[in-house]
């Protein structure tokens, strides 16, 4: 059964039947007032009526913090214990489109040779229920980088509203498929329901990936003026790294003291001016716009370049949550036509 | 090894005072089967940890051709490496690695080299030399130029005046006006100005350079006026790191990721690079 129908009524069970099977079930909810993804173990936690999460979904795939190892001083010296990760299932409800084909990224770079398994195993037991969008926000613009609002990429499952608030689900991968088979007693035979409308943010006018693309690959144009322009806003708080689904660069600390502790990776952030320094004092990104240049050169540049991947998914959450409005979107505005200029 | 942050175990068989701050540890694997089967190539480092502290990243400053231990030298600076200094013989301290590209020594059979240090820059390059001198007649002329600040920050004193006393290499070393002081039988002067005058021919001759970055930035000048081609000057670049294995989003130089694609380039590489030294 490639298509099936989820109705409204039947989430409960759905959930009932992961979390009996041990697995969590994580899905748009209300906390503190804001729509963000967080486990649920009741379908009243859940809500429908949402945009975009304030949260992304990579704190559930790659932790704020993290052990990887433990250690402890003993008689004969320094004992260490290794940290596996053990992932129980992880069920992703109502996930963005914009969300889903971030993983693909991020997978990217912790398999880039050396293979991140703590990533990797949680990626690898989580099962994605996206759910195309039915409303957007003047800040989402998914179809500027190429990402549709009912795009399949990184789904298992794609779900689409219907009028009467159920779900029309497609299976799209293997394991979406076995998803639906494992649970047949809550998916039912589709009854040709009608669809809400897709809502479909227009692409931003004079905004040329290919041209930024281009325009940064030339090595010349990394000393340009425009550079501290653009970025001359930036209070470097590092906000829009830790809501970017694809932003997953990473601090490793010891905690604990030298008799008893554990390794800890930890979210960092590249906009951070201790991120990049030397302990001789010396830092190469040592002004903000060369640390917020870093930035808009990894989700155009080495993410599509080098990682042959998306750094940026269109889903708006850097404008959403920066302090002084640094609207990425007008930076790639300026770049395009700076690119044009050359 | 499925957890790629997991580190080896080692303990500090000896270690060595080098200069004010300076510090060389002999280590060796705990795990026999590691001891046995750990190799490296010259130019490659490691992530050395204090556990409690966290981890710092230097190369391995001995030679490919030397097995059973491995060594580094490092100046104590921050706080891994304060703890590091305070640890004695017979702690135990963790080791990833090792980590990163290499210098190609093999396809410099038959060249002649140009060693040129500065300062602490010389445990990299040292790291080289010894595979070189390990294996004197592959190569042709060796000739090395060594600077640092004053006499005493000189590193490896002792293996220096053993480089100084072998007939098969010739070592020039100086330091900074103003370091020198009773006794000192090397130059004066900057390490840039003093290779000028010493003026190494560059036929056939690859360059391992290594130091803090205003002496490479005037040696290379001196380079190029004395005949080097950018393909035939290498060096190790040195940039924070926490992961060493191309996730953490630290040491890259525009999209040049240092800990997987590098340490060591040529000249030529690194004028190709993004300015985001």
């Amino acid at each position: 059964m490639e298509k099936s129908l989820l109705k409204k009524e039947a989430l409960q069970k759905l959930i009932d039947g992961v979390r009996e099977k041990g697995g969590r079930f994580v899905a748009p909810s209300i906390l503190a007032r804001q729509v963000v993804y967080r486990e649920v173990d009741c379908a009243d936690q859940m809500v429908h009526d949402y945009i975009v999460p304030r949260n992304s979904i990579k704190e559930f795939l790659f932790p704020q913090t993290e052990p990887i190892l433990r250690f402890r001083l003993m008689r004969e010296g320094v004992e260490v214990e290794d940290v596996r990760v053990e992932p129980e299932r992880t069920v992703f409800f109502g996930v963005r489109p914009c969300d889903a084909a971030s993983c693909g990224a991020v997978r990217k770079v912790f398999t880039w040779d050396y293979i991140d398994q703590f990533y990797t195993r949680r990626e690898d037991s989580s099962v994605m229920m996206t759910i195309a969008c039915t409303s957007s926000d003047d800040e989402c613009f998914c179809t500027t980088v190429g990402v549709s609002p009912e795009g399949k990429e990184g789904a298992d499952l794609l779900l689409k509203e219907t009028v009467d608030g159920d779900y029309l689900v497609e299976a799209v991968t293997d394991r979406g498929r076995a998803f639906v088979e494992e649970f047949k007693d809550v998916f039912t035979e589709p009854d040709g329901a009608e669809l809400k409308a897709v809502a479909t943010p227009e692409p931003i006018e004079g905004v040329n990936i290919d041209n930024i693309i281009g325009f940064l690959k030339d090595r010349s144009h990394y000393n340009s003026e425009i550079w501290a322009e653009l970025a001359r806003k930036c209070v470097g708080c590092g906000a829009c790294t830790f809501t970017c689904p694809t932003c997953r660069c990473f601090d490793m600390v010891d905690e604990g003291t030298y008799i008893e502790g554990e390794r800890r990776k930890n979210w960092d952030s590249c906009q951070f001016d201790s991120f990049t320094l030397h302990a001789s004092g010396h830092n190469p990104r040592d002004t903000q716009f060369k640390r917020w240049r870093n930035r808009f050169m990894c989700k155009f540049n080495f993410y599509p370049v080098k990682f042959s991947a998306r750094g940026c998914v269109g889903c708006g959450r850097c404008i959403r949550v920066c302090p002084v409005r640094l609207d990425i979107t007008e930076v790639m505005i300026e770049v395009s036509e700076a690119a044009r200029d050359v | 090894m499925s957890n790629i942050y997991m580190p080896y175990l080692a303990t500090i068989e000896d270690m060595f005072e080098e200069a004010p701050g300076v510090k060389t540890l002999n280590l060796v694997f705990k795990d026999p089967k590691v001891r046995e089967s750990f190799e490296f190539k010259t130019g490659q480092f490691g992530l050395y940890s204090v556990f409690g502290y966290g981890e710092s990243t230097f190369c391995i400053a001995s030679p490919e051709t030397r097995k059973g231990y491995i060594q580094c030298t490092f100046r104590r600076v921050g706080r891994v490496t304060t703890a590091l200094s305070e640890l004695s013989v017979g702690d135990t301290i963790g080791f990833r690695g090792p980590y990163g590209n290499w210098f190609p020594v093999e396809e410099w059979k038959g060249k002649n080299i140009l060693f040129i240090a500065g300062g602490i820059g010389l445990p990299p390059v040292r790291s080289v030399i010894w595979t070189c001198l390990d294996r004197r007649e592959d190569y042709g002329d060796v000739t090395m130029v060594y600077g640092a600040r004053t006499v005493d920050d000189l590193v490896y004193k002792e293996e220096l005046r053993h480089w100084e006393d072998r007939d098969d290499l010739t070592l020039i070393k100086t330091v900074d006006p103003g370091g020198e002081k009773e006794g000192w039988d090397g130059e004066v002067g900057f390490v840039p100005t003093v290779l000028e005058e010493a003026g190494p021919g560059a036929e056939n001759t690859v360059c391992v350079i290594c130091g803090p970055p205003v002496m490479i930035k005037f040696s290379l000048s001196v380079l190029e006026r004395l005949g080097f081609r950018d393909d035939d000057v290498y060096t190790t670049l040195e940039n924070k790191m926490k992961c060493g294995v191309g996730k953490c989003g630290r040491c890259n130089v525009g999209d040049v990721y240092i800990c997987k694609e590098g340490p060591v380039y040529t000249a030529a590489q690194i004028k190709k690079m993004y300015n985001d030294f």
